[in-house]
């Protein structure tokens, strides 16, 4: 089978699971969802006739069916590519294109260091296996892992709130993404880099663990191998036959978890964004959540879906790439 | 390598001898995979204090919740805010819950959590995986369509969606989990499962009339158990931090039910007045999360058939 007939089949697959997820998503929050709960908080509280004709205008009148406000949001999305409203009337749509920019901005620098310092780590501590620095910096990585992601996020901004005190001034900003006050260039430059310190080293020091760890891993299987030690034999020094020979190897299922986690770019981080306060896809999502947004949450589902299948398939092109064992056309 | 499986014993010249009786002294007598594996497990010291520590952490609850005098839910509305002292031994919150108790509860419930999505997930991946690969061709197909349409959703979305519109208690918050936590495991199962169903002692079985239950439970779960129980360790942890996350941002348990989770959401806005309220509930997830890590490792070691680390068995 070519390449392109198995893309052209896995793709084919992919959009009906994609179909169907992000229904059973629909049919899912349609269900449990309560709209109106977002006007039971509204200072004057609104009588419920106001409540319900505003809802049915925005066809999120939850005494409709939920079979037939499904059929009328799916005939939205196919003819128009218009995913609904949420409760407040904002369109889906144009709050999904404000957000997703912002998280991309947010997660790319974090990710880079994570891939970066995760894999030099990684072959750091496996060509110096049970030595102190190999010891400390895994049982680093093991500390971040017992953490949940909010927690640590959580510590790391009251560090920082530390710093700011021990300076004297707000020098580092531990929530939002700028200062609408700030003009001019160098200024605007410098407020950014004082928003995005914060959230960075917190997404980056509680995410590279992972790749740490099962890049010394793989690596460790293919120290020992038999083509590494002809590669020695042949007058290579350690460290040049596992650079050169061992990391080549070890490196094909590293390659293959970057290509999946290259689209969580575009999803963002929902405790990051939750902690600090960056109104990207992430705290879009969970405010969906909050204020039983059943346009926004289905949204979610289908582009991190959609997202997921393209990781998958990034993947399996990652590791014709990488593995020169591989052939998929003949 | 001292190591005997019991198949390598029977295929020697002479007849196995029936144990200790004709061995020779020096010619140590087989052990079986479980006892081997219990017995690196055991010769692994940071294993062994981890699982020691987690029993102690239950037992602490089942102690604590016995010597408390308060309740988790109701204040003391004349002591509030209080730092640790011989009456509240964690100090009380704003609203004048006892700290302490609040913790055996919330540990408590961690743990009732873990334990639970710990277990059940990886049993219904190994039957849903076993079940796949044994049955092959169109079952496998559609099963698989199921599976991967699951992975592909994003869980942490459906999981929300489904504990944002209720204040429902721990028991659904445990089958949502439960329902979506599986997939990963059982994919890799029916992986390790689908080439042992083409071997030749397999079909061997089929053929001459074993039924499937048998050959599942005799032929494939073994090749799976060590999948099976390192899943067990990483199912508890993960549901562990999973409820601490979700409840963090409001939408896992809910008040007034207690989870550590809860505490550290109502505790983080104060840390800077009420400390203990944040650090009481932070180390008890330490040592519930931290040792499960040095079990889940041990565990590895010992069922790592290259592993030197741990010592060789016997």
């Amino acid at each position: 089978m070519s390449l392109l007939r198995f893309l052209a089949r896995r793709l084919a697959t992919y959009a009906v699971m994609l179909f169907i997820a992000t229904s059973a998503a629909f049919l899912l929050a349609a269900w449990q969802f309560n709209p109106g709960r977002l006007f039971t908080t509204r200072v004057p509280r609104p009588s419920q006739a106001v409540v319900d004709r505003t809802l049915t205008s925005l066809g999120l009148d939850p005494r409709e069916p939920v079979l037939h406000r499904y059929w009328d949001w799916l005939t939205g999305v196919v003819t128009r590519w218009d995913w609904g409203r949420s409760p407040n009337g904002a369109s889906v749509n144009s709050q999904f294109a404000q957000r997703v920019g912002i998280s991309f901005s947010l997660t790319l620098i974090a990710l880079v260091l994570t891939l970066v310092i995760g894999v030099a780590l990684g072959v750091y501590t496996a060509a110096r296996q049970y030595r102190v620095s190999d010891r400390a910096v895994t049982s680093f990585s093991y500390l971040t892992f017992v953490l949940p992601a909010p927690v640590a996020y959580l510590a790391v901004q009251l560090l920082a709130i530390h710093a700011n005190s021990l300076v004297g001034h707000d020098a580092l900003y531990v929530t939002g993404i700028s200062d609408p006050t700030v003009t001019g260039f160098w200024p605007s430059a410098l407020d950014l880099v004082r928003h995005y310190i914060v959230p960075t080293v917190a997404m980056t020091v509680f995410g590279y663990a992972g790749y740490q760890v099962s890049q010394r891993q793989f690596l460790l299987d293919n120290v020992n191998a038999d083509f590494v030690r002809t590669a020695r034999a042949t007058g290579l020094t350690r460290n040049q036959a596992i650079l050169r020979h061992a990391l080549r190897v070890s490196f094909i299922p590293t390659a293959q978890s970057i290509a999946f986690t290259i689209p969580a770019l575009f999803i963002g981080s929902y405790f990051a964004e939750a902690v600090f306060n960056w109104p990207g896809l992430g705290l879009w999502s969970v405010q969906a959540m909050t204020n039983q947004d059943v346009s926004a949450a289905t949204a979610m589902v289908a582009y991190g879906a959609l997202i997921f299948a393209v990781g998958a398939v990034l993947a399996d092109v990652a590791i014709v790439l990488v593995d020169p064992r591989v052939r998929v056309s003949r | 390598m001292s190591v005997l499986l019991p198949g390598a014993a029977a295929g020697a010249d002479d007849l196995p001898a029936p144990d200790g009786v004709t061995t020779p002294a020096a010619q140590p007598v087989p052990l079986g995979r479980s006892r081997v594996v219990l017995r690196r497990f055991l010769r692994n010291v940071p294993a062994v204090v981890g699982l020691a520590l987690i029993l102690l952490v239950a037992v602490g609850v089942l102690v604590g919740n016995a010597v408390s005098p308060y309740s988790a839910t109701e204040p003391d509305l004349t002591a509030i805010g209080q730092p640790p002292s011989a009456a509240h031994w964690l100090g009380t919150d704003q609203a004048g819950t006892d700290v302490f108790t609040q913790l055996v509860h919330g540990t408590a419930t961690s743990l009732l959590v873990g334990l639970v999505v710990g277990v059940s997930t990886p049993v219904i991946a190994a039957v849903y995986g076993c079940v796949m690969a044994y049955k092959g061709g169109r079952v496998d197909r559609s099963m698989l369509f199921v599976l991967e349409t699951l992975i592909m959703a994003p869980s942490f979305l459906l999981v929300a969606i489904l504990m944002a519109g209720r204040s429902a208690g721990i028991g659904v918050l445990i089958l949502v989990l439960v329902v979506f936590g599986w997939m990963n495991t059982a994919r890799l199962v029916r992986g390790l499962t689908s080439s042992l169903v083409q071997r030749d002692y397999v079909r061997a079985a089929r053929y001459s009339g074993v039924r499937p239950f048998l050959i599942v439970w005799r032929h494939l779960l073994p090749n799976i158990a060590s999948l099976t129980v390192l899943n067990v360790t990483m199912g508890i942890w993960g549901a562990i931090l999973a409820e601490v996350s979700y409840s963090y941002i409001g939408i896992g348990v809910k008040p007034p039910d207690v989870s550590l989770g809860t505490m550290l959401a109502s505790a983080s806005q104060t840390v800077d007045s009420y400390p203990w309220m944040f650090w009481s509930p932070v180390i008890a997830l330490l040592l519930i999360t931290g040792p499960l890590a040095l079990v889940n490792d041990g565990l590895r070691d010992a069922f790592d058939p290259s592993s030197g680390s741990g010592g060789r068995a016997r």
